[in-house]
């Protein structure tokens, strides 16, 4: 009887771990923002996918581009008609670690810097990355920051000619995710 | 007055009233308006998940990009923030239930919030497509519950 009650004890506590080490949101949000001699561009995405699995530090994006909101309805076609091709590309990831996940004490509430690195494909183009952010740790979860530059050329996209000059060769790019434990 | 000042203060005219037209109606458009559209495609919640898992997704049939109506029991309702999510389960994957997910108008998250998961609703939104877990769908009102 004490034998069954150990490894009945023995095997919750694994389970419980094991659901403890995977972090999960459907609901996070990446925007970004470019501010060029012509206009100012920003989208939100408040629909993005990300997993991050606390014990190895893998951590993956996944967001859709048709999801990216414009303030301006035309600015919101361009960017998927001519920039992205979000017809041909859908969607954008990121998979990576996070290199320092060891310094991380999930169980203990507080703010920690984190650097991560992967690959981001966007527009159909993979690039290496290395960047940083944070995670804030508490009760209701982890939360992800960070927010970092791309340069658009790097990813294929390309400027019409009639606005080359006026529209900002870079973007910032922020991410901002609730990860919270994924229980089966 | 001259011919050519006609001309010119004809040119002026013309080209002010269409530097307007291009302000208003085509710069500063406004958003399609989702809850009034009339749908593309009406179905199921199954057909609609179900389409994009079997990879029948292609030019013929393509419902990203377009306003969705689907009809089926609801699985869970998430709030997140200011925003309130009605989830279609259909399977399980990495990143939890994997299914349909309609965002709905700031306007609707009170009936959402009110929505019983054992009835059936007819939801329409703008289907921003596949992510390889679930169908998103945007910007949704409840047409109605069907029970």
């Amino acid at each position: 009887m004490k034998n069954t009650l150990l490894t009945i004890v023995t095997i919750l506590a694994f389970l419980f771990q094991s659901n403890a080490q995977q972090f999960i949101t459907k609901s996070g949000n990446i925007s970004f923002y470019s501010d060029g001699p012509l206009e100012k561009i920003e989208a939100h995405n408040n629909q993005v996918n990300s997993a991050l699995n606390t014990e190895s530090g893998d951590m993956v994006f996944k967001v859709l581009m048709k999801s990216f909101v414009f303030e301006k309805a035309l600015m919101q076609e361009h960017f998927n008609e001519n920039y992205v091709e979000s017809d041909k590309f859908p969607s954008s990831t990121f998979k990576g670690k996070v290199v320092n996940v060891k310094e991380i004490d999930f169980t203990k509430n507080g703010t920690y810097d984190v650097a991560i690195e992967g690959k981001l494909t966007i527009h159909g183009i993979t690039e290496d990355v290395k960047e940083k952010g944070t995670f804030e740790v508490s009760k209701e979860g982890i939360h992800g920051m960070a927010k970092f530059d791309i340069a658009i050329a790097d990813y294929n996209i390309s400027i019409p000619g009639a606005v080359t000059g006026k529209i900002a060769e870079e973007i910032e790019i922020s991410v901002n995710v609730m990860l919270k434990p994924y229980k089966k | 007055m001259k011919n050519w000042l006609k001309v010119i203060g004809f040119a002026i005219i013309v080209g002010s009233i269409g530097l307007t037209y291009a302000w208003f109606f085509i710069y500063n458009k406004p958003h399609d308006d989702i809850e009034k559209a009339k749908p593309d495609y009406i179905i199921s919640a199954t057909e609609c998940y179900q389409h994009y898992v079997a990879g029948k997704n292609n030019e013929l049939e393509n419902y990203t990009g377009t306003v969705l109506q689907i009809v089926g029991v609801p699985t869970s309702i998430e709030k997140n923030d200011s925003l309130a999510v009605i989830v279609f389960a259909f399977d399980s994957g990495m990143y939890g239930d994997e299914g349909i997910r309609c965002t709905m108008l700031p306007s609707h998250n009170e009936k959402a919030n009110n929505i019983s998961l054992s009835e059936k609703v007819t939801i329409k939104g703008y289907c921003s497509g596949y992510n390889d877990t679930d169908v998103i769908l945007e910007q949704c009102s409840i047409i109605n519950n069907n029970n």
